[in-house]
C-alpha cells in the first residue's frame, strides 16, 4: 500500500470516526437507534459546501454544518419524545424528509468544492506535503472534539444523559428530565455527524446527495469493531475505540483495493472488506473475550 | 407533612376495562411518622404509591407535601421531595453505571444539573463512608458496575441512594419482597436504622402483616381502594397478626383469603 | 482450524496486502480506471478506452498495465480508490462519471494526469475552468448530448409538439443539468418542458403515467436511473399512445421510437484517443475537453407503430439503423 493510500485511509477513517462518536452517543449511551445520520451527514455537507461557495469562511461554514445536523437530530428526538413516535420510525421519517431538504439547500444534487478555500487551506501554505496536512489537521480536530465529548459525559448533565439511556424510569425518579436530555443527546449526536459531513465535502471535493447512503451501517461497524479490538472500561477509551474502529475499517478497505493480485476483481471489493474485518477481529484474539465480557460502564 | 385529600384513581374510564383503583382515599402523615401499608392484591397499595411518586396522576383529589400542592407534578419534578426504593432491585438502579455513579445521581436528585464534574474527590469520600456503614465491603468496589451486585446488595445501595439527600417522604415499595429471608431481615434492619437516624417520614408498602406490625409506628390497611383500618400508638403496640385479621374481618364482614397476607 | 493457525494466516494475508505489489511491472505504464458504479453504459466506456488504446499500440499487459476499481456506489470508497490510484504513481487516471472524477481531482491535487469520461458538465463540476484550454492536469470527454438536434427530430415526428414530458432523477447531478439545458434549448422552439421526478428506478413507471394527458411526447436524457427502467416508459408509451424518444441509441433497441445519440462505447474510444496522447507525452492541460462527435440517428419502426406515429420517409433513409 502506498503512503498516500495509507494516509488517505487515516483521513477518511478520522472523519468517519466523528460519525462513530455520534453513533456511540445515540446507540450506546441513549439506547436510541437513530437512522437520522443517513440524512444529517449530507445535510452538514450541503450546508457547509453551499456556504463556502457563497464566500463564508470555511470554519464558520463547517460549524454551520454541525448546527444543521444538530437541528435535524432535534427534529427526530422531538418526534419521538413529544409526539410519542417510536424512536426508530421517527429517525427514518427525518432521514426521508432530509433528502428533499438537502436538494433544496444545494439547489442541485451535487455541489463541487474544488479549487476553493477549505479549513485545511491555511495549513497547506506552511510547506508541508498536502497529503500530510489533511490527516494531521483532522487528527487535531477529532482529538479536540473527542476530549470535549468526554468532558461533557463526565459532568452532572452528562451523567444524567447516561442514566437516561441506562434506566429512564430510575433517571426520572432522580429528578432527571429524560425528555430534554434525549433531545440534547440526539441533537449532539447528529451535530457531530453534520460536522463530519461538512469536513468530508471539503476533503472529497464536493457535497453529493448520495453521500449519506449507508452511513449508519459504517458508523455502527466502527463502534462495534472498536469495542472488539479495545474492550473499553472507561468512557474516554470507548470514544477512542470508536475512532480507532473507523480507521481500522478504512484500512481494510484500502487493503482490499490491493487484493487484485489474488485474482479478485473490482466487484469483490465489499466481500473482501468484510473478510478483512473478520480478520481484524480475530487477530487481537479479543473476539471471544468481547462476546463474554460486558465490563464497560457506559 | 404529607396530605392525601380524597384521591380517586380510575383506569380506562368509560371502557369495559374500567378499574376504580383508589376510591376517595384520604390520609395525613405527620412529619417523622413511619407508616406501613398492607392489603391484598388489587387493594390499591401500588397505585397509592405511584400517585405519591408522580407516576400516576389521580383522576380527582389533591396531594400536598408540606402544604405545597404537587398533585400533577411529574416524577422528575417532585424528585427532590420524594425518594423511592422499588421492589425490583434492577428497576431502582442503573445496571450499566458504576456504584459511585449511581450514588452521584442520587446526590444530585432535586438539584439543577450543570456542567460541573459529576463526582468530586470530596464527594467520593462522603459516599465511601456512607457505604462503609453497610458493612458489605462495597466501599472498596465503588467503581464496579452495579450489575455485578447481588439483589440484596443492590437494595442496600438503593436505600443509601434514597437517603443521601433527605427526602420529604421515603417510599418503600415492597422492597424486601424479592430477597431471601436472611437478606430481607438485613435490609429491614438497615431500613429501621436509617429512618430512625434521619427521622424520615416513611411509607412502606408490604405484603406481610408480620412485617407491617414489626416496623414503623402506624399501620393502615387498604381494601378496594379505601383505607379500612388505621391503627397507631397504644392500640397498635400489643397487636398480633390474628388481632389484625379479626379487625379486618369485622370491618369488612369478609374472610381474608390472601395467603401471602396471612403467612407472610 | 486451530485459533493460532487462523491468526498466523491472518497475519500473512494482511502483510501480503499491505506490502504486496498492488500494481505490476515497472516498465509498463500504469493506466488506472475507476467508475462510481458498474452499469452497461459506463462499462462500455471502459471497453472503448481499452480497445482504442490497443488499436494505437498500447496493449494491456504489454505496453500498459490497466487496473480497474468500482466504487460500488459509495462516495467514501470512491475517495479511497482515488487516493490509492494517486499513491500508485500512475501515468494517467481515467475516472468515469462525475463523482469519481471529483474524488480523483481532489486526491490528485494537480500532480497526476487525469482524463475523465462521461461527465456531462465538467465546468459546473469544477473539474476544468473551460473547455478550450483546461490548463491544469485534467481533461476529458463530456457526454453532453446534442439537445438541439434531438428536439428537432422529436418535432419532426410529432409536428403538433407543444409540451414535452421528461422523467428524471432529481438526485442525479447530470440529469438536473440536462433538464435545465433542455428547457433553454426548447424555449425558442416554442416547446414547453414538463419534468416528472423519479428518485429511484421504482418510481419511473409512476412518473411516466403522471405525464399522460399533459404532454404530446416523452423524452429521456442520459439519466442513469430512468434509462435503467426504460421498459416501464415504453409500456406507458404503448398504452397511452404517447411517443417516447431517447438520447442514447441503445435505448432505441429497447423500445424508444427514435434517438439522435451516441453510443457510450464511442465516447470510450474518444477518451482512449486522448489517453493515448497523454501517454505519448502531451499535457492534459493543453488538450481541449471534447464533446460527443459521432452522432447517429436510430429509429424503431415497431414501437413507432405501437405508439401511433408514422416514420417520415426521408428520416428513415438518413437513419443509421432502423429496428423493425
Amino acid at each position: 500500500m502506498s503512503l498516500i493510500a495509507f494516509l488517505g485511509a487515516i483521513e477518511i477513517g478520522l472523519m468517519y470516526g466523528l460519525v462513530a462518536i455520534g453513533v456511540y452517543l445515540s446507540f450506546r449511551i441513549l439506547d436510541f437507534p437513530d437512522l437520522t445520520v443517513d440524512g444529517s451527514l449530507p445535510l452538514g455537507a450541503a450546508v457547509g459546501a453551499t456556504l463556502i461557495v457563497a464566500g463564508v469562511p470555511p470554519v464558520v461554514a463547517t460549524l454551520a454544518g454541525g448546527l444543521a445536523g444538530g437541528l435535524a437530530g432535534l427534529v427526530t428526538a422531538w418526534l419521538s419524545v413529544r409526539l410519542g413516535i417510536l424512536h426508530l420510525l421517527a429517525s427514518i421519517l427525518t432521514m426521508i424528509a432530509l433528502h428533499s431538504v438537502n436538494l433544496r439547500v444545494m439547489g442541485k444534487p451535487n455541489q463541487p468544492l474544488l479549487g476553493v478555500d477549505t479549513v485545511f487551506t491555511p495549513f497547506e501554505s506552511l510547506g508541508l506535503s498536502p497529503y500530510w496536512v489533511t490527516p494531521v489537521v483532522l487528527l487535531g480536530i477529532v482529538a479536540a472534539i473527542l476530549l470535549a465529548v468526554n468532558w461533557f459525559l463526565g459532568s452532572e448533565l452528562g451523567l444524567a444523559m447516561r442514566a437516561t439511556g441506562a434506566n429512564a424510569r430510575m433517571a426520572r425518579a432522580q429528578g432527571i428530565h429524560t425528555g430534554w436530555l434525549t433531545m440534547l443527546g440526539i441533537a449532539l449526536s447528529n451535530g457531530l455527524v453534520g460536522m463530519a459531513g461538512a469536513l468530508f465535502a471539503q476533503i472529497q471535493g464536493g457535497a453529493d446527495i448520495t453521500m449519506g447512503v449507508g452511513v449508519i451501517v459504517v458508523g455502527l461497524a466502527a463502534v462495534i469493531l472498536g469495542e472488539a479490538i479495545v474492550s473499553p472500561r472507561v468512557i474516554v477509551i470507548a470514544l477512542i475505540a470508536c475512532v480507532l474502529g473507523s480507521i481500522v475499517y478504512r484500512l481494510t478497505v484500502a487493503l482490499a483495493l490491493n487484493a487484485g493480485f489474488l485474482g479478485l476483481q473490482a466487484q469483490d471489493l465489499k466481500l473482501v472488506t468484510a473478510v478483512l474485518v473478520v480478520v481484524a477481529m480475530v487477530l487481537p484474539g479479543l473476539r471471544r473475550k468481547y462476546a463474554g465480557s460486558k465490563a464497560v460502564a457506559r | 407533612m404529607i396530605d392525601v385529600q380524597d384521591i380517586h384513581v380510575r383506569f380506562n374510564a368509560g371502557t369495559a376495562l374500567e378499574k376504580h383503583a383508589v376510591q376517595g382515599l384520604s390520609l395525613t402523615i405527620p412529619e417523622g411518622q413511619f407508616v406501613t401499608v398492607i392489603g391484598s392484591n388489587g387493594a390499591g397499595k401500588s397505585t397509592l404509591l405511584n400517585v405519591l411518586a408522580g407516576e400516576v396522576l389521580p383522576t380527582t383529589g389533591r396531594l400536598m407535601i408540606d402544604n405545597q400542592e404537587v398533585t400533577r407534578w411529574p416524577t422528575s419534578r417532585r424528585a427532590g421531595l420524594v425518594a423511592r426504593v422499588f421492589q425490583d432491585p434492577l428497576a431502582g438502579t442503573c445496571e450499566r453505571l458504576s456504584i459511585e455513579e449511581n450514588l452521584a445521581l442520587a446526590l444530585h436528585r432535586g438539584k439543577r444539573r450543570g456542567l460541573s464534574r459529576a463526582l468530586h474527590a470530596d464527594q467520593r469520600e462522603h459516599l465511601r463512608s456512607r457505604l462503609a456503614v453497610l458493612g458489605l465491603g462495597l466501599e472498596g468496589r465503588m467503581q464496579d458496575r452495579m450489575g455485578l451486585l447481588s439483589g440484596g446488595q443492590r437494595q442496600a445501595v438503593s436505600l443509601v441512594m434514597a437517603t443521601l439527600t433527605p427526602p420529604r417522604i421515603l417510599l418503600l415499595d415492597e422492597h424486601t419482597a424479592a430477597l431471601d429471608p436472611k437478606t430481607a431481615a438485613f435490609i429491614m434492619g438497615l431500613t429501621d436504622r436509617v429512618v430512625a437516624e434521619r427521622r424520615l417520614t416513611t411509607l412502606m408498602v408490604t405484603h406481610s402483616m408480620r412485617q407491617a406490625l414489626d416496623h414503623g409506628n402506624r399501620t393502615i390497611m387498604l381494601h378496594e381502594g379505601r383505607v379500612v383500618l388505621d391503627v397507631t400508638g397504644h392500640e397498635r403496640k400489643g397487636m398480633r397478626v390474628e388481632d389484625l385479621l379479626h379487625m379486618f374481618e369485622k370491618v369488612r364482614g369478609q374472610e381474608v383469603e390472601d395467603d401471602r397476607l396471612l403467612l407472610g | 482450524m486451530k485459533k493460532n493457525t487462523v491468526r498466523a494466516l491472518a497475519v500473512i494475508l494482511l502483510a501480503g496486502l499491505a506490502l504486496g505489489p498492488g500494481q505490476a511491472l515497472a516498465e509498463a505504464k500504469a493506466v488506472k480506471i475507476t467508475a462510481i458504479v458498474e452499469h452497461p453504459a459506463l462499462d462500455s466506456v471502459r471497453k472503448g478506452v481499452i480497445d482504442e488504446l490497443a488499436a494505437q499500440g498500447f496493449k494491456d499487459g504489454d505496453a500498459i498495465a490497466v487496473e480497474f476499481q468500482s466504487a460500488q456506489g459509495d462516495v467514501g470508497i470512491a475517495g479511497q480508490i482515488a487516493q490509492k490510484f494517486v499513491g500508485d504513481g500512475p501515468a494517467v487516471i481515467v475516472p468515469i462519471s462525475t463523482p469519481s472524477a471529483q474524488a480523483v481531482a481532489a486526491a490528485a491535487k494537480g500532480r497526476v494526469p487525469v482524463v475523465f469520461s462521461a461527465v456531462t458538465d465538467p465546468v459546473a463540476a469544477k473539474l476544468v475552468p473551460e473547455w478550450k484550454k483546461p490548463g491544469a492536469n485534467i481533461t476529458g470527454v463530456s457526454d453532453l448530448t446534442p439537445l438541439d438536434k434531438q428536439l428537432d427530430v422529436v418535432k419532426r415526428m410529432v409536428p403538433s409538439l407543444k409540451n414535452l414530458g421528461v422523467p428524471y432523477n432529481p438526485g442525479e447531478a447530470n440529469s438536473v443539468v440536462l433538464l435545465n439545458k433542455l428547457k433553454d434549448v426548447a424555449q425558442p422552439k416554442g416547446i414547453t418542458i414538463i419534468g416528472a421526478a423519479a428518485p429511484s428506478s421504482n418510481d419511473v413507471l409512476q412518473a411516466g403515467r403522471s405525464l399522460v394527458g399533459k404532454v404530446d411526447a416523452m423524452f429521456v436524457t442520459t439519466d442513469n436511473t430512468v434509462v435503467s427502467a426504460l421498459e416501464a416508459l415504453v409500456k406507458v408509451g404503448t398504452e397511452a399512445k404517447l411517443p417516447l424518444f431517447a438520447a442514447d441509441t441503445a435505448s432505441v433497441d429497447r423500445g424508444a421510437v427514435a434517438a439522435v445519440g451516441f453510443d457510450y462505447y464511442d465516447i470510450g474510444r474518444q477518451t482512449g484517443a486522448i489517453v493515448a496522447r497523454v501517454l505519448k507525452g502531451e499535457k492534459p492541460g493543453d488538450i481541449p475537453v471534447e464533446g460527443v462527435e459521432k452522432l447517429q440517428l436510430h429509429l424503431n419502426a415497431r414501437t413507432a407503430k405501437a405508439m401511433g406515429i408514422a416514420l417520415p420517409e426521408d428520416l428513415a433513409k438518413q437513419a443509421a439503423k432502423v429496428v423493425e
